[in-house]
């Protein structure tokens, strides 16, 4: 094949421009830290980059979402912890009025404490988070007792507040709002009240069984609100690890193996050179040169 | 006898004809960089030999050479290379222009990235998330709206930046439409001027070089067979006549004249648009029209014209029009399928006067979009009057798979915790019918309390639903709406379950989010896209990797015809170009055939004065 002049240069002169390509590719992918920079690089990064992205944006929502359920149940359970205490106060006090020794005045002091921690168990039932309503059901914009001397006026709302953890997994953050703060319970302060006022111990017996009834249920109802929240903890960690696996995933799918690209980028440099040392030579001294 | 002088006159033409070859040289020389040149050669050929045979031929006893002459200067080619050249050539150009469409539509959809149509979703998705565990809360909702009209200007930025590079394609369509065009003349021009040199027997090797350069030239643009038509007069046997220029198929089929040789004439080429698409509907050559389907896949202008779109029947097909059309399906549905959701739910608004009002989440700003007409839907995608004008208007509570429930549950024979299940079955005639059963809920597991006959439509199970539970005046209290019930929800062993676990009002909670959540799902739903079952967030990522797919084809294979062209193009400069040595040698080689002719000329001039002046005294 005849090989001329103009063809040595045309194609060293190609060479180059691949070879700058090649590097500018290199290049890219170093600055960004990406493999690819658009969809045709390599379509399956791309469409799984697009999915492993989705993913991880799932994963940091529901991690969100856990945190307002954190709040719900940790709430409630400080709630449930002071409403428990309350009672065990109470019963002291109904025990003791009860007791026969006691003076229609001491009883009358009595009703004065119950009194107290009958405001202070409704001022539990409503309880404020965020400016929510915890222990009303959904209708977390009402609160749920409005008279404390009035056990009608206590709702009767009991839907449970659920929360996206994970893809269509909902985990209910109040509790069953109707076994704690219900009719029943108000009827018996107020009667525990209105019975330490009248020194009226039959009344204040039969209550007490009621009494004791409601602080099973209240007992109950923490066990389960314990159980829910360790249900949470578990999702917890599960989301937790599957974010560090989708992080992951995501930057073996996409971020450029940097170390490989610094190598690549290297040899190529030196390829570079090499065909610019070539292409210098390409253009050689003709015939003429020699010439007298 | 033969002429005294006949060594002088073999030696003239010895010089002059040497003298020719130098200035070819020189010519070579002096165009080696010129494109398209391509090197010439002069033809050396004996002369005539002395003497001619006949009847009073001088007795000699044999014939005498009587030098040289220049025959022809003709030019060093291989046709076969050109033909084989701009074939790669029409490749190239197809494959350029394409790659070249794809990577802008690349650049416009940019995925993967934090920017793009899917991360908007994404965020989307999170702030009905953020509703729904927070549905009270305004800010939450206020997030929702500009989440929502964040997703409608990624729709119509998406839409209309890939309408203004399809309008740019389009004048670059038409540029290459006039570039054809004046190719064409021009080529018409150089047959014209070949036409007058032929005749008299010259080679008219610049205007052949400038006639090759452009059909090189056009031959990237459309596909094209050259025919060589003779001239007349007399004409020399390398002559390459005038070329007709045909427009071909892919099978190389002509379709029709671009430039006729014979009658100097030119055809113009040009585009014919469908009216209301404005696509390409066809061309026209000359005065005859062809359908858009006989210009095959070649050239930069089918290229152009795949990228732009082009009607194909009464389809629109095309590279812009497809992505578009993919856009308009995920607006159009992804809109219809929210909005089913959102009108369903239970908005603060409603919720307030006890009054369920369906507002729409995303509408259009032009009613004219349906199913059967999506086109410009993602245009057109904006969130709804209602949702701009109040954040109450969105409805985060209420889900029951479409089911709208209203009015005051009063209990139902006497139990006060219900719940209703529907579904549907398909009886022997393959026919779907609908029930519903009604459960006491208080008890564990609830139990049935009634189980209603078939019902031919979901309307009427509505309507026979809501006739179930009355007043004591046995007016409907409770009414069920299942308008915006999907039919899948409740076939193929699907049910709805409502619960109405106490006496009161069945309509939503403030603090219920199950709505919101219903809508963060929409993105995660399976539906029929353009008659396919996936999701919205599968649909797109399939058309961002058919998308990926399709430029990276156009980029491998304009690589590689760009490679094949280049390997023709080495061959076709290995025949034809100029090599600064090679005429180098051929100049010495002259100089010195020159020179000693020039010495001839002084040995017979030596020889003469011998015979003249040497030779005796007798003439002095």
């Amino acid at each position: 094949m005849r090989v001329t002049q103009s063809m040595l240069t045309q194609n060293s002169l190609r060479q180059l421009s691949t070879s700058y390509s090649k590097m500018g590719k290199l290049m890219e992918q170093l600055s960004t830290g990406k493999k690819i920079s658009r969809p045709s690089d390599d379509p399956v990064v791309a469409m799984k980059g697009m999915y492993y992205r989705t993913n991880l944006t799932e994963l940091e929502q529901y991690k969100r979402n856990l945190s307002e359920s954190y709040s719900w149940m940790e709430n409630s359970e400080a709630a449930l912890d002071h409403v428990q205490s309350v009672m065990h106060r109470a019963r002291e006090l109904v025990v003791q009025g009860s007791n026969e020794t006691y003076s229609s005045e001491d009883r009358q002091a009595m009703a004065k404490e119950i009194e107290q921690l009958k405001h202070d168990f409704v001022q539990v039932a409503n309880t404020q988070v965020a400016g929510k309503y915890i222990f009303n059901g959904t209708a977390i914009d009402k609160p749920r007792i409005t008279d404390a001397n009035d056990p009608t006026s206590v709702s009767t709302e009991n839907s449970p507040f659920e929360v996206e953890v994970s893809r269509g997994i909902k985990l209910q953050s109040n509790i069953n709002t109707e076994n704690v703060f219900n009719k029943d319970m108000m009827e018996i302060w107020n009667g525990l009240q209105s019975a330490l006022e009248t020194s009226d111990t039959d009344a204040l017996k039969d209550l007490m069984g009621r009494f004791d009834n409601a602080a099973d249920t209240v007992s109950a109802e923490r066990s389960e609100l314990g159980a829910r929240y360790n249900r949470l903890e578990m999702v917890d960690n599960r989301i937790g690890y599957q974010e560090v696996v989708a992080t992951r995933i995501l930057s073996d799918n996409e971020d450029a193996d940097i170390e490989k690209v610094i190598t690549d980028l290297t040899s190529q440099e030196s390829v570079h050179r090499a065909s610019l040392g070539v292409g210098a030579r390409v253009i050689q001294p003709s015939l003429l040169d020699f010439l007298r | 006898m033969r002429s005294t002088f006949h060594s002088l006159e073999v030696a003239r033409r010895g010089l002059v004809t040497q003298q020719t070859a130098l200035q070819t040289v020189g010519h070579n020389i002096a165009n080696a960089n010129t494109p398209g040149y391509t090197r010439q050669r002069v033809n050396f050929e004996q002369t005539e030999p002395y003497p001619a045979p006949s009847l009073n031929r001088p007795q000699i006893p044999g014939q005498i050479g009587t030098g040289v002459e220049a025959g022809s200067i003709q030019r060093v080619r291989e046709s076969f290379l050109d033909i084989q050249y701009r074939g790669e050539n029409n490749k190239l150009g197809y494959w350029e222009s394409r790659a070249d469409s794809l990577q802008k539509m690349e650049g416009i959809m940019n995925e993967p990235s934090e920017t793009g149509l899917s991360t908007t979703l994404d965020r989307f998705w999170q702030s009905f998330q953020d509703l729904a565990v927070n549905p009270t809360n305004a800010g939450a909702r206020s997030v929702v709206r500009q989440r929502g009209l964040a997703v409608s200007e990624t729709f119509r930025f998406l839409s209309d930046s890939l309408t203004s590079v399809q309008g740019d394609i389009k004048n670059e369509m038409d540029v290459t439409l006039k570039q054809v065009n004046a190719l064409s003349e021009q080529i018409n021009n150089v047959n014209k001027q070949i036409g007058e040199i032929e005749p008299h027997g010259y080679l008219a090797n610049d205007l052949y070089d400038e006639r090759d350069r452009l059909v090189d030239e056009l031959s990237q643009l459309v596909n094209i067979k050259t025919t060589q038509v003779g001239t007349g007069g007399s004409p020399s046997a390398l002559a390459e006549g005038k070329l007709t220029i045909d427009l071909v198929d892919d099978s190389g089929r002509k379709i029709g004249n671009l430039v006729d040789a014979t009658t100097l004439k030119v055809n113009s080429l040009s585009l014919d648009y469908r009216n209301d698409t404005e696509l390409v509907d066809g061309y026209s050559l000359g005065d005859t029209s062809f359908g858009i389907g006989s210009m095959q896949a070649s050239g930069k202008l089918r290229g152009l014209i795949d990228s732009y779109g082009f009607m194909e029947g009464n389809t629109e097909k095309g590279l812009y029009p497809d992505m578009l059309n993919h856009l308009d399906t995920v607006a159009y549905e992804f809109a219809q399928e929210i909005n089913r959701v959102h009108e369903s739910g239970w908005s603060i608004s409603s919720m307030e006067t006890g009054e369920h009002t369906a507002f729409k989440f995303f509408e259009f700003k032009n009613t004219d979009i349906t199913a059967g007409n999506k086109k410009d839907a993602a245009k057109l995608f904006t969130v709804s009057a209602d949702i701009v004008q109040s954040l109450d208007n969105i409805a985060a509570s209420g889900y029951n798979k479409g089911i709208i429930t209203t009015g005051e549950f009063l209990g139902y024979n006497g139990v006060e915790n219900i719940s209703v299940s529907v579904q549907s079955t398909v009886d022997a005639a393959g026919v779907q019918q609908f029930t519903y059963t009604v459960y006491d809920a208080a008890q564990s597991p609830k139990q049935e309390m009634k189980t209603s006959g078939n019902f031919a439509s979901l309307e009427q199970l509505g309507q026979g639903l809501s006739e179930e539970f009355t007043d004591e005046s046995g007016n409907s209290s409770v009414n069920f709406n299942l308008d915006k019930v999907r039919l899948e929800d409740v076939s193929k062993g699907n049910f709805i379950n409502i619960d109405i676990p106490k006496v009161g009002q069945v309509g939503g909670r403030v603090g219920d989010g199950s709505n919101a959540v219903a809508l963060a799902e929409v993105k995660a739903r399976s539906l029929q896209l353009n008659g396919v079952s996936t999701t919205f967030q599968n649909y797109y990522e399939s058309v961002i990797g058919g998308l990926a797919v399709d430029a990276q084809e156009a980029n491998r294979l304009s690589h590689n015809s760009e490679t094949l062209r280049l390997s023709v193009d080495q061959r076709r400069q290995s025949v034809s170009g100029v090599s600064l040595d090679e005429e180098m040698t051929s100049m010495i080689q002259y100089q010195h055939a020159y020179n000693a002719s020039a010495r001839m000329i002084t040995l017979t001039d030596e020889l003469l004065d011998k015979i003249i002046n040497g030779m005796g005294i007798g003439g002095r």
